[in-house]
């Protein structure tokens, strides 16, 4: 608050006081002394707009705090000229991974259009697609629960929700299944559903 | 006159000070001060100084700067609000904050050095881009109000000044610096031919502002771990590096599912870049040169 303050202590508004303090030190009547003290000391006009009085300075939070995820204090590893920790190179998490990612994102679009543009709606094309399908999604939940449940924080709910996305993937691929086999597959719904 | 008074008090009782005061007190303030008997007429009307009042044609903006002071660790970050006349102002944002800092508040901190965008150092977030301060032109509607916040989800050191340590250190860790076993070919320089130096074009030319990186999603929820954008700028500018004999080194370093893959193309550093420079692009192009490797 100090800073907010500070204003007041500035230039002609300093100057303007500093008269009657002046005044105060000499032998003065008190009548004299409580007019001048009751003036109100004069300020320009830009002094008045520019600096913020306690009024112009706006609180930065209006909501609540809301604690999610609050940031944790600084945490600086080793000394500041220290390097960061370069991690051991593991390819199936890393490289491997991104290229088997953009080949199933690549082969899910001939994928979808294939069985409507062959127009041979058979079940191994339906696998396929499903397959892919459940493989894509599996990816990028899995990405979405690295990205926003850093391990190093929160290991066990990551943990928890790694294991319940498998959980998840395995009961989609067996509702898929179900419906291959006891209904009349995924293509032939989507083309019932779809008009267009 | 400290020694007069004790010498007034001496002379006789409280009620004859008056009429004594003229002879003995030499000073013309005291002395009319103490002889009128009507109340003084007050210094407004009878001053001949005016008001400075302001331009006619003065183009008054207001900016909303991010302020907190370390000092005082309890309180919350606020909103200061300051206006200039920007036809006495230069430019530039960073002229805005020098003349802030100049004539209005002296405790708005911020780093600035070059005042030219060659070293990075004012890097922070205006109008809600982040931008160097002294590449950023104020806009002259003087309707819309500015706001400067330091970089986003950086630690701050004081009102627009980030704390960097991490991004210094990821920059360290990536080794940017020529790495040889062999002496050059020619026993003289390591050389180049020119369709090599092209490609670093697009990449030496960063400042590590950290614009890009702080602009990242990315990078704000894994900083521990993500390098973000501006590192990764800079070690494939190595890894595109043709004297270089690291490479495979660098890249092993990258190949990890946080260092480099968190990177989803969101593309808000090549948006942000000061700089123009694309540091998306080079991350796709490591990414690249890694595929099935």
């Amino acid at each position: 608050m100090a800073s907010a303050l500070r204003p007041t202590m500035l230039r002609q508004a300093f100057a303007a006081a500093a008269p009657a303090q002046r005044c105060f030190s000499t032998a003065m009547p008190a009548f004299r002394a409580a007019q001048l003290a009751r003036q109100q000391p004069i300020k320009s006009a830009f002094v008045r707009n520019a600096l913020p009085g306690a009024t112009r300075v706006a609180a930065f939070h209006a909501s609540p705090a809301r604690a999610i995820l609050p940031p944790l204090p600084q945490v600086i590893k080793g000394t500041v000229n220290d390097a960061a920790q370069v991690p051991d190179p593991t390819p199936m998490h890393g490289s491997y991974h991104w290229s088997f990612e953009r080949i199933m994102s690549a082969g899910l679009i001939p994928l979808t259009v294939a069985p409507f543009a062959t127009g041979s709606l058979n079940p191994t094309l339906d696998s396929l697609l499903i397959a892919g399908i459940l493989i894509h999604s599996h990816i990028g939940f899995e990405s979405v629960i690295i990205d926003y449940v850093p391990e190093h924080r929160m290991p066990r709910l990551r943990k928890l929700l790694m294991w319940a996305l498998k959980a998840a993937t395995v009961v989609v691929g067996i509702g898929f299944y179900e419906f291959e086999t006891n209904d009349v597959g995924l293509t032939e719904a989507i083309k019932r559903v779809w008009k267009a | 006159m400290a020694s007069l008074r004790p010498f007034a008090t001496r002379l006789g009782p409280r009620l004859f000070r008056r009429g004594l005061a003229t002879t003995v007190e030499p000073i013309a303030g005291f002395s009319e001060a103490t002889s009128k008997s009507s109340a003084p007429i007050p210094e407004s009307k009878t001053t001949t100084v005016k008001e400075p009042s302001p331009d006619a044609d003065s183009k008054i903006k207001t900016f909303h700067i991010y302020r907190w002071n370390p000092d005082e660790p309890t309180a919350k970050p606020r909103m200061q609000s300051y206006t200039l006349d920007l036809n006495k102002t230069g430019p530039m944002m960073l002229d805005a904050l020098i003349r802030i800092k100049n004539e209005i508040d002296p405790t708005l901190t911020f780093r600035r050095s070059c005042r030219e965008g060659i070293c990075g150092s004012c890097a922070m977030n205006i109008d809600g881009v982040n931008t160097l301060a002294c590449l950023c032109r104020i806009p002259t509607e003087t309707s819309k109000e500015s706001r400067i916040y330091p970089l986003p989800h950086t630690y701050v050191v004081k009102d627009l000044v980030p704390d960097l340590t991490q991004f210094y250190k990821q920059y360290k860790s990536i080794k940017p610096y020529l790495q040889r076993d062999t002496p050059p070919p020619d026993g003289r320089e390591n050389r180049q031919s020119k369709a090599d130096r092209r490609k670093l074009d697009g990449l030496y030319e960063c400042i590590l502002c950290a614009c890009c990186s702080t602009s990242c999603p990315s990078y704000w929820w894994n900083s521990e771990e993500y390098l973000g954008p501006a590192v990764l700028l800079q070690s494939y500018r190595w890894i595109a590096d043709s004297r270089d004999e690291k490479t495979a080194q660098r890249q092993d370093a990258l190949n990890n599912s946080m260092s480099l893959y968190r990177c989803h193309t969101i593309l808000n550093c090549s948006r942000t870049c000061p700089k123009g420079l694309n540091p998306a692009l080079a991350i796709a192009e490591i990414k690249k040169s890694m595929a099935f490797t």
